[in-house]
């Protein structure tokens, strides 16, 4: 059985000598491309130094493959932070060529365009950990400020729940666009207020709060407001938008902060956004299972 | 006063710059319409109060936000804040006064 | 040695300082915008408070030009951004994205709204530039 379906799959040979022909030429080396690497160990170096290698990259080659084949055969003290490889954790944040990029998502061909020298330095505005890793304490002290988890007045309901809580396409069409940030850092540290201001709550905190503020299902808009509503909040936003810019999943946080300060404004003249939602009741449940 | 406030003030501001700031370059560079409202003081008086009260909130405002975040400590933030609060009050307070010599309302 | 920590520490803490304000290589037009209009700020504080100084003084014909260059890019980009800033021009949030989805903020009405307000600021530029060079000295 196992053997006839595994056959209807193979490839004609012709297509099969084709794919394999693509594969090795993704993978066969086209330039060489020197990369200038930052080095600096905050607990040891008088001050950064840059490392420079050379490499002879494929088409396919991300950063992060060319970064783990420099610390494999030729600098093994390099430090640098990675976890899944596909752009869904959010380690690998650095600069790129001066941009903030993830380095898992990123080619060195199409990081290099026209030159051959691929610069790379830890984000700015992040503490240094140690060469292109960054701190990111304070970081996820700010995303935790803004309370991002649901905040409801009804404990009862909360903690012993009867069903799940009513909710419209439209209404989740509202904030589902900012679910999808992976806390990469790079929003932060591509924003100017940042440069100088360590106190700002920063895009992704406040793209995060409001997040949580338009979602029905919460109930914590008033205590949300306090946090975000400060000298270094929301406000200290002007749109320069290249938080949006370099996200690598199109979160879109500047469009997160001005529709923040709207809400706040909004809120000003007494409107409130939603309800509560109410919990579906239990009956609907069970006579779905029948 | 929640920055939120503070913030929404600095837009009516803007908008009221670009009306009064108007009528005052009219007032000094166009020949015709200059002229009509050089005619009515108190026309001229009460836009120009409007339009230095606006100007100073905004641009105090501006230089206070600029200040903030280049100084971002919470302790200095305060007193930003006050003495950018206390310079433009008697910027306007002069402001006015010279006004008034010029105009001849005092 | 006091010395030698501040520097360890200002290598450690990573932080761009004022030249991250002025960081716009790499970024959108909105980058641009945002540096320019914190410049032209900074530069109408500093001619209101000369302008005060000594009642009604202005630099004078061509420099006239130029403060109408500073002044009126001030206006429009204010009018972009006030639009921006109260929610007006950043479209709505996305309920499907595509695999490497761009920003709506940054590509959706924003971008008509950037170019409304470059072409609101020259053409405030040029009529500010005809009164101070043509109209003034004819004035006297």
């Amino acid at each position: 059985m196992a053997s006839e379906e595994a056959k209807e799959y193979v490839l004609p040979p012709e297509v099969l000598e084709e794919t394999m022909r693509a594969s090795e030429e993704l993978w066969k080396p086209v330039r060489k491309i020197k990369f200038r690497i930052y080095k600096y160990n905050p607990k040891k170096d008088y001050a950064p130094h840059w490392e420079e290698h050379e490499l002879e990259v494929s088409r396919g080659m991300t950063v992060l493959d060319a970064l783990l084949i420099i610390k494999g055969e030729m600098d093994h003290s390099l430090g640098v932070r990675y976890s899944c490889r596909m752009g869904l954790c959010g380690s690998c944040a650095m600069m790129i060529n001066g941009k903030q990029m993830l380095a898992c998502q990123t080619r060195v061909l199409e990081a290099a365009g026209n030159g051959d020298v691929v610069e790379l330095r830890p984000l700015d505005n992040f503490p240094v950990e140690r060469d292109l890793a960054a701190d990111f304490t304070s970081f996820f002290e700010k995303h935790k400020s803004v309370k991002p988890w649901i905040i409801r007045n009804d404990d009862i309901e909360l903690n012993n729940p009867t069903g799940p809580y009513k909710q419209t396409v439209d209404e989740y069409a509202r904030y589902y666009q900012f679910t999808d940030c992976i806390k990469c850092g790079a929003c932060l540290s591509a924003c100017p207020t940042a440069a100088t201001d360590y106190e700002y709550l920063g895009p992704q905190a406040l793209a995060q709060a409001y997040r949580y503020m338009v979602d029905t299902r919460d109930d914590g808009l008033d205590v949300r407001i306090p946090i975000v509503d400060t000298e270094h909040g929301c406000w200290r936003c002007h749109f320069a938008a290249s938080c949006s810019d370099v996200c690598p999943r199109g979160v879109d946080p500047a469009q997160g902060i001005q529709l923040l300060k709207r809400l706040l404004i909004k809120r000003k003249f007494g409107y409130k956004p939603h309800k509560p939602a109410e919990a579906l009741p239990a009956k609907v449940k069970a006579e779905k299972k029948e | 006063m929640r920055e939120s406030t503070i913030m929404f003030f600095h837009y009516i501001t803007a908008i009221l710059i670009a009306i009064t700031g108007l009528i005052h370059l009219l007032a000094n560079n166009e020949p015709v319409i200059g002229a009509v409202i050089k005619a009515n003081p108190v026309l001229y008086f009460g836009n120009m109060a409007v339009f230095l009260a606006a100007l100073l909130y905004h641009a105090f405002n501006g230089v206070r936000v600029i200040l903030i975040e280049m100084v971002p400590d919470r302790c200095w933030t305060k007193w930003i804040s006050w003495a950018v609060l206390i310079v433009g009050i008697v910027t306007y307070a002069v402001g006015l006064q010279v006004l008034m010599v010029a105009l001849g309302f005092a | 040695m006091e010395a030698e920590s501040e520097f360890k520490e200002y290598y450690a803490k990573n932080m761009r300082g004022i030249s991250g304000w002025f960081k716009v290589r790499a970024y959108t037009i909105e980058r641009w915008l945002y540096a320019a209009h914190r410049i032209t700020g900074i530069l109408i504080v500093l001619f209101i408070l000369a302008h005060f100084y000594s009642t009604g003084w202005h630099p004078g014909l061509w420099w006239d030009a130029l403060l109408g260059v500073i002044v009126t890019f001030h206006t429009a980009n204010g009018i972009r951004l006030i639009l921006a800033e109260l929610g007006f021009a950043v479209g709505k949030p996305l309920l499907i994205k595509k695999p490497s989805q761009r920003p709506v903020s940054i590509e959706g009405v924003q971008r008509y709204v950037v170019v409304f307000a470059l072409v609101l600021f020259i053409v405030l530029a040029a009529i500010w530039a005809y009164y101070a060079i043509i109209v003034q000295p004819m004035m006297g």
